[in-house]
């Protein structure tokens, strides 16, 4: 008995750090963003105003250019996770249902792939993207990151075409039915919700990407929000908290609605993948 | 189960797969291989074009700073990775009781691996300020020191400034995979343990670590190759400093980058994905060994 | 499907196409806020006056960024900006790099004179291989700042003109002033890593007849004089404590202005730009302050490191007939005037000094004009951001106490050599 009350008592401290470790930032952040001056927890006594100040200005002035840089994340992020959705559904149809040689190679492989260091890339990547005249253009970011998604997209989506029977595609192959139409009529609806949490998490990784964004773009033309914040340096000598922390919100919102809404897909989608490996 | 259709048409399947291949191939295995192709030349931007061999490693092994760059890396990774696979333990064991709110719990642990690494960096970056960061304010309050301390103004200060960072931001994505392995342990055995009259702790050093270690493995060794490369989170908070002292391995490379010195970057990026690589290897006969 | 597929895809390059700014000119500014509203005024009456617009692209205020944010589009050719502002230790990397047009041809054409600007600057900062590729917008060179009130209470007539003499003064009004505020210091210069500091250290050196090249122009950090006058600032710190700790932690040209503005240092090194921000209203210190040339060590001239900023026109600029009339606005008498008057920048035209409108304004400019002619240049190389970081890092850790300064100054030599060997 004594047992249960001591184990109660630290599940419940121990939620308690948890739930306060992985949310004061995040409160912190909004705190700052609706605060009149940042620099409220100074030893100076400052007063905490609430004010929304600090959103009217990022959204309205011109020269920072964040509403250009949240339009580039979300096109970008959303054609990514078509794209790299799509391609990885075609591939993942043909390693589920054939038997051909490296069809089991090519798959890990693949995941090897997905080690590499973006910095072991970037490099010769600015090259190519020079050389094609795509810098700073969306192109520039739309095509690498289809190509860094599609390793962990093709084992999610592998992983749920597997369960779907293979019987499936014999009657309809019976019935006269060429092999894409097989998979567009018959797996895709039927791997939907799976289809669907890949280009989530596609689409999240392509809206935190960092590295490339910062080397392959130059300014508000194909520039996303995580390199925006980061460079984010407003006019004064003094950084303008108040406005990062608005800007960082704003950006923050819809991943985290994302996130919180459509949790159980996401959970299934990391765990299938590593539970996989 | 997968007995697969003969493939009818060599071009039918390999249609599928041939956009993959394309994507893979041309905007990840090609600049690869031309990373390493430029490592071996003098790529200035303002010096003429030379092929130097292995010149550049040759460089490479005698700098400090990339010495330097590669032992705080190393020291990074390990010590974020431990603490991640610590704390993430726990609150896989914490979210795998039968609570209320469950779903609830499980979002607010999601919330740090959904933001941007950028912008939490920034965050960060606010919370370590020493004149009105809410670290020092914490800290005073709680009295757990007397004036404000320099987070970002000293080696070590900046080193744990970025390990708790760095663990904050991942520690949910580990909890998320250790919880479904601890799922995935049947119910009974734990019963049964309780009827001959175990502890928690001894159930969990009985039944739990063995029965979770294939999963553990899997992330440490996913978290250990992807801490290696971490750019973001130093790039933001601590610019690699204070005096060079948290450059990671890829910030290095791309400073080089930066002063148009493409051949002693791509030495650099080559190095480090070398390290990488050779981890991943490990990686694919450790998923190899596990399957089995 | 696929034909839903290539529409998107072919939808996408439209939209990569229709956000590319056709045929204006873009501009590279940064800094302050001051300055970016005078370049956006000024960009209006470029367009009034010639028709043609101008896009203004605004960066970041550290200087490091700013250079980060014009390698970029440089090294990969691209179209904008195609005018920006350059530091005056970029020039070398970037005309070394072959990103700036030579503006020879334009100035031969038009009859475009030189002789109104800084002719040292010109020569030192803005040829490259013979050739002109920049135009000194303002210079900058480093100034002592000093509470002409504290000196005249304590009975000093003028300023220090050496550094001894500038320890003893500020020694002794600190003690006594510290006694009413706990948070005043003797002297305030900018000791935190980063380009600042070498700019500084230059100074320091140059003063005591060092400098980083020997007679012969090769390369030379660890001269016995620049070690000394090493051993001279770190004492300001942890020896005379006239300097706070946070020097080699904080201080930056904003922070030094801080501290000397809020009233709590006697003398402050900084750059002309301090000057209007002192007497403006809400200044701690207005009517307070005097300028003088930096001082020197005992027995030698003081020395002030160059720095300002030029305007260039981008290799890759698809309107460099235009550029050029930018590019001549902006260093035309007219422009500059309004520089020193709205700004208090200090012009790269010799000629505004002796404006009679300028000289009642701005009265000490007639002593700045003699610290221009003399001052004492960063190496011009094209590999100068490297050398730079090697002297930031040991210089700072000579500062912060980690390190001896003789030690600190041989490593860095060491390491600059290796600089040296693999960028030549």
């Amino acid at each position: 008995m004594r047992e249960e009350r001591t184990k109660l008592l630290l599940t419940w401290l121990g939620l308690s750090f948890m739930v306060i470790f992985c949310l004061t930032p995040f409160f912190f952040m909004i705190m700052v963003s609706l605060s009149k001056d940042p620099t409220f927890l100074s030893l100076q006594k400052v007063k905490y105003l609430l004010t929304l100040r600090n959103y009217i200005h990022i959204l309205r002035a011109g020269s920072l250019h964040f509403p250009a840089y949240l339009r580039n994340s979300l096109i970008i992020s959303a054609l990514v996770a078509i794209f790299a959705t799509f391609v990885a559904g075609l591939a993942a149809y043909a390693f589920s249902r054939y038997r051909f040689p490296g069809r089991v190679l090519i798959p890990l492989g693949v995941l090897g792939i997905s080690m590499f260091p973006q910095i072991s890339v970037v490099g010769y990547l600015f090259k190519i993207m020079t050389g094609l005249g795509w810098i700073n253009t969306y192109n520039a970011l739309i095509f690498p990151y289809i190509a860094w998604a599609l390793p962990l997209a093709l084992w999610i989506v592998l992983s749920y075409f597997m369960q779907i029977p293979q019987e499936l595609d014999r009657a309809a192959l019976v019935d006269g039915a060429s092999r894409f139409q097989t998979l567009y009529k018959i797996i895709f609806p039927l791997a939907l919700p799976g289809l669907f949490s890949t280009a989530l998490l596609v689409f999240i990784f392509s809206f935190n990407e960092f590295l490339f964004a910062l080397m392959l773009t130059t300014d508000q033309a194909a520039r996303t929000i995580p390199v925006g914040i980061a460079l984010f340096q407003g006019l004064h000598g003094e950084i303008p908290w108040g406005h990062i922390m608005a800007a960082s919100t704003i950006s923050s919102i819809p991943l985290v609605l994302l996130t919180v809404g459509f949790q159980r897909y996401i959970i299934q989608d990391l765990t299938k993948g590593a539970l996989k490996g | 189960m997968n007995q697969g259709l003969k493939a009818k048409g060599l071009w039918g399947i390999y249609g599928f797969i041939l956009p993959l291949f394309l994507f893979i191939f041309g905007f990840i295995l090609f600049p690869v291989v031309g990373t390493f192709w430029t490592s071996l030349f003098r790529d200035v931007a303002f010096l003429p074009k030379r092929f130097l061999g292995l010149a550049n490693y040759i460089r490479l092994l005698k700098d400090p700073n990339f010495w330097r760059s590669a032992r705080f890396t190393l020291l990074f990774t390990f010590g974020s990775v431990a603490l991640e696979v610590a704390l993430g333990t726990i609150f896989a064991l914490l979210l795998n009781e039968k609570l209320p709110l469950r779903g609830w719990l499980r979002a607010a642990v999601l919330i740090p691996w959904a933001i941007p690494i950028a912008i939490s960096a920034r965050v960060w970056e606010l919370g370590y300020n020493y004149n009105y960061g809410l670290a020092n304010y914490l800290f005073l309050k709680l009295g757990i020191c007397s004036g404000p301390i320099n987070w970002l103004g000293s080696g070590t200060g900046a080193f744990l400034s970025l390990l708790l960072a760095d663990i904050w931001k991942t520690t949910p994505f580990v909890t998320i995979i250790l919880l479904a392995g601890l799922q995935a342990i049947p119910e009974e055995l734990y019963q049964q343990a309780k009827v001959d009259g175990t502890n928690f702790y001894q159930r969990f050093i009985k039944i739990t670590l063995p029965l979770l270690r294939p999963v553990l493995l899997v992330a440490i060794l996913f978290r250990t190759i992807d801490a290696l490369r971490i750019f973001d989170l130093v790039y933001v908070l601590t610019h690699g400093g204070p005096g060079g002292m948290t450059t990671s391995l890829s910030l290095y490379g791309y400073k080089f980058f930066l002063s148009s010195d493409f051949g002693y970057g791509s030495a650099v990026s080559v190095a480090c994905f070398l390290i990488a690589f050779s981890l991943s290897i490990l990686y694919l006969r450790v998923g190899k060994f596990g399957r089995n | 499907m696929k034909k839903i597929l290539f529409a998107l895809l072919m939808a996408s390059l439209l939209l990569v196409t229709c956000t590319r700014r056709e045929g204006k000119l873009t501009f590279m500014v940064g800094g302050a806020p001051s300055e970016v509203e005078f370049w956006e005024k000024l960009t209006e009456s470029f367009k009034e006056e010639t028709g043609i617009p101008v896009d203004l692209i605004r960066q970041p205020t550290d200087t490091d960024q700013r250079r980060q944010g014009l390698v970029i589009p440089l090294k990969s050719k691209q179209k904008d900006p195609d005018l920006f502002l350059m530091d005056v230790v970029w020039i070398g990397q970037f005309a070394a790099s072959k990103w700036l047009q030579p503006l020879d041809g334009y100035i031969r054409r038009e009859g475009f004179l030189l002789e109104p600007f800084f002719g040292r600057v010109l020569e030192s900062a803005d040829r490259y291989n013979g050739k002109l590729i920049a135009l000194p917008v303002y210079v900058d060179g480093g100034l002592l700042y000093y509470r002409r009130d504290l000196l005249q209470r304590f009975g000093y007539r003028a300023p220090p003109r050496s550094w001894p003499e500038l320890v003893r003064c500020a020694v002794k009004i600190q003690t006594t002033l510290r006694r009413e505020n706990p948070n005043f210091w003797g002297f305030g210069w900018q000791g935190a890593q980063y380009e600042g500091l070498v700019c500084n250290f230059l100074e320091f050196a140059a003063s005591n007849g060092g400098g980083f090249t020997t007679q012969e122009g090769k390369l030379c950090l660890n001269l016995p004089e620049n070690i000394e006058a090493l051993e001279f600032i770190v004492d300001l710190i942890h020896r005379y404590k006239i300097s706070p700790p946070n020097t080699y932690t904080e201080m930056k040209e904003e922070e030094v202005r801080s501290l000397f503005q809020s009233g709590n240092a006697l003398f402050e090194r900084n750059w002309p730009y301090a000057w209007s921000l002192h007497q403006s209203g809400g200044s701690a210190v207005k009517g307070k302050v005097g300028i003088a040339p930096l001082p020197g060590f005992a027995g030698k001239p003081g020395a002030s490191a160059l720095g300002g900023w030029h305007i260039g026109i981008s290799r890759y600029s698809d309107a460099p007939a235009q550029a050029w009339e930018f590019v001549k606005f902006v260093t035309s008498y007219k422009v500059q005037k309004e520089l020193v008057v709205g700004l208090g920048w200090n012009p790269g035209r010799v000629d505004i000094y002796d404006d009679q409108e300028v000289r009642g304004k701005i009265p000490h400019l007639q002593a700045l004009k003699g610290v221009f002619q003399t001052t004492v240049s960063r190496p011009n190389l094209p590999y100068y951001p490297q050398i730079s970081e090697v002297i930031q890092r040991w210089v700072n850790r000579a500062l912060a106490g980690k390190i001896g300064a003789k030690e600190a100054l041989d490593k860095a030599q060491k390491e600059a050599e290796k600089v040296v060997r693999a960028y030549e």
